[in-house]
């Protein structure tokens, strides 16, 4: 069964990590957890990190695998992480919201530029790092006008 | 490590075979129009017209591949010397030398490219004009000669050992394993001496006695060239794709199969698509008993049809379908594999660049315009980071483009936001976004993080650019929309 790319099991909230490595693995660790990639999938995203960071700006970050990590994608998937305290994310880049992505076959582009525009708005960053409930995040994802 | 590098090597190889063949598509097509249309058996037979087919084929062919792949290699001193080697060549042997245009062009070029290396910071001043027209020149003579007098024995021995290894497969009822001789054959250009020279007269004499031969299906059955060209139509890239239903038409309407050999010499890889069609092929063939009567010529499916003796046609008809679905299918599953290790190496190649180029870049990215404060005043100070002066006038901006390494997520990102912006506003200009190594050319505005920006306008100096420190929310998307609002 195709699972949804963005599933309620995939968002977790108030999250404490101390470093960039553990923020990582943890979000990575959810879409194996889920069934979205293999193990080897977590080991690319920290190698994409070192090539280039992932955080976007606006307390944002997206880590995802290399290029050529799209072999231990077994379904797209996205999973969410906000840690209000922040983690650095290099060079005192403090990220509170974590976005894990897997993306095969660009099917991840539309949530993804869901993301991208609610988290433009420095108001809705608030509102992701102020849920209650996982369903609030889905909902804000996934209706854009 | 060792192994990525190999790999790399042979990517790189690839797209050579590719970067040859590809830009004289044009030249094959126009090739077989003719061919197709004005040919004594074609569908407008015209003899004044059909004397351009012989010299298009022998000459302008092979050496437009000779040039191009010699200037591949070494620009265009490359490409004459590319072409001028093979001429020697064409001129040594007596059938088109496609592959023999591959390997002098690039090689030619390649050994410009050395003597040059050599000699070049030796030559006194004034006399570079001299050295460069005469180094050429003797080079070119060199190795144009040399190919004349090499290439007959190499053909002559190649086609003796290809016509021995068909003639073992029809001496022990073998007839399917045929077709691992004669498809690679067919791209080589050896298909006729093993044609006319074994299979037709064999085929004649069973026909003389049987009604019908199955050696005349052998070489001519157009399934596996249609297989090819139909994979190429549904999941080949650029002009390949754009190209191949034309070239269906002439190769499986017309007859003329050369039409695809250009799509398999890029990548070689996919004779064992016409391989596997042909074997399937010939075995249906064999299976259901079907023959013709004489050797359709050119091998178009119309012509294969006129031949079929009463009850054959389902046995016909049916080999070149099985053919061409088998051939698709291999041919398809070719493409799709390394349509993605393409599509790896310029990935590859841009995140080497950049680090290489940029080691220290992916700190510096994160310190100035850190969009961590809530604060928007210090975010828009840190992210107005310097766009070209005097951007583009509205009506001159159709097209903008994000890049960012990968064209993955940051690009996506920012793009989704600006485009999201563009609709509020009602502006009716794309945003896509893309790789750095992959900016179209008609992007009029070129949006790239700050640090990849000049990698951006080294790529593509014509458009403008604008810098952005903060793909989530910079400034400079709220400026361009307003100057961009009517």
């Amino acid at each position: 069964m195709a699972k949804a790319v963005l599933d309620r099991e995939n968002i977790k909230l108030n999250v404490s990590i101390a470093t960039m490595e553990e923020g990582i693995r943890f979000t990575g660790g959810i879409l194996v957890a889920n069934g979205y990639v293999d193990a080897e999938y977590v080991d690319k995203m920290l190698e994409r990190e070192e090539m280039a960071t992932t955080f976007m700006g606006n307390s944002l970050a997206i880590p995802h695998g290399t290029e050529d990590a799209k072999a231990n994608v077994l379904q797209t998937g996205i999973s969410v992480v906000t840690v209000p305290e922040g983690v650095d994310f290099g060079g005192g880049n403090m990220a509170k919201i974590l976005i894990g992505i897997a993306g095969k076959n660009n099917e991840h582009l539309d949530i993804l530029s869901n993301i991208a525009i609610v988290c433009s708005e420095e108001e809705n960053i608030d509102k992701i790092l102020n849920a209650r409930t996982e369903e609030e995040i889905m909902a804000l994802f996934s209706d854009v006008g | 490590m060792a192994e990525g590098r190999n790999r790399a090597r042979i990517q790189r190889f690839g797209s050579h075979l590719s970067g040859m063949i590809m830009p004289n598509i044009g030249a094959f097509i126009a090739w077989g129009l003719i061919t197709a249309l004005f040919i004594p058996a074609g569908w407008l037979p015209y003899e004044p017209l059909a004397a351009l087919v012989g010299p298009m084929i022998i000459y302008l062919l092979p050496l437009l591949i000779g040039f191009t792949g010699g200037r591949l290699v070494y620009d265009f001193r490359g490409g004459v010397l590319g072409a001028t080697a093979t001429m020697g060549v064409i001129v040594g042997s007596d059938i088109p030398m496609f592959l023999g245009a591959m390997i002098m062009g690039p090689l030619a070029g390649y050994l410009m490219k050395k003597i040059d290396q050599l000699f070049l910071d030796k030559i006194r001043a004034g006399f570079e004009m001299l050295y460069n027209t005469f180094s050429a020149g003797i080079l070119g003579a060199t190795l144009a000669g040399v190919a004349v007098l090499g290439i007959g024995p190499i053909v002559n021995s190649l086609v003796n050992s290809l016509a021995s290894g068909v003639e073992f497969t029809v001496n022990n009822g073998l007839l399917p394993l045929a077709s691992i001789v004669i498809e690679p054959a067919k791209i080589l250009f050896l298909n006729n001496a093993i044609n006319h020279g074994f299979l037709s007269p064999l085929g004649v004499e069973q026909a003389a006695t049987a009604g019908k031969s199955i050696l005349f299906l052998l070489e001519t059955n157009p399934g596996p060239g249609l297989g090819i060209l139909l994979a190429f139509t549904v999941f080949g890239k650029g002009i390949s794709k754009s190209s191949a239903p034309g070239a269906i038409i002439i190769q499986f309407l017309g007859g003329i199969h050369e039409i695809y050999f250009p799509y398999v010499l890029m990548k070689p890889l996919l004779v064992l698509a016409v391989i596997g069609g042909g074997m399937s092929g010939v075995f249906t063939f064999v299976l259901l008993d079907a023959g013709l009567v004489a050797t359709p010529a050119p091998g178009s499916i119309f012509a294969l049809l006129a031949l079929t003796p009463q009850g054959n046609y389902v046995g016909v008809v049916l080999g070149v379908v099985v053919a061409a679905a088998v051939s698709f299918t291999i041919a398809s599953i070719i493409l799709k594999t390394t349509k993605d290790v393409e599509e790896d190496l310029t990935a590859a190649t841009g995140k080497m660049e950049e680090m290489k180029g940029k080691k220290s870049s992916a700190s510096e990215f994160l310190t100035p315009g850190a969009a961590t404060t809530s604060d928007g005043d210090v975010l828009h100070e840190a992210g107005a980071v310097t766009s070209t002066p005097g951007g583009k006038a509205t009506e001159d901006v159709r097209r903008v483009v994000f890049a960012c390494d990968a064209g993955m997520g940051s690009s996506a990102m920012g793009a989704s936001i600006l485009k999201n912006k563009f609709k509020k506003e009602n502006i009716d200009i794309p945003v896509t976004n893309t790789a750095i190594s992959q900016l179209p050319e008609d992007a009029d505005i070129v949006v790239t993080h700050k640090d990849l920006t000049p990698r951006a306008k080294e790529k593509l100096p014509q458009a403008e650019h604008i810098s952005v420190e903060n793909f989530m929310n910079s400034p400079e998307y709220d400026k361009l929309t307003q100057r961009l609002k009517k």
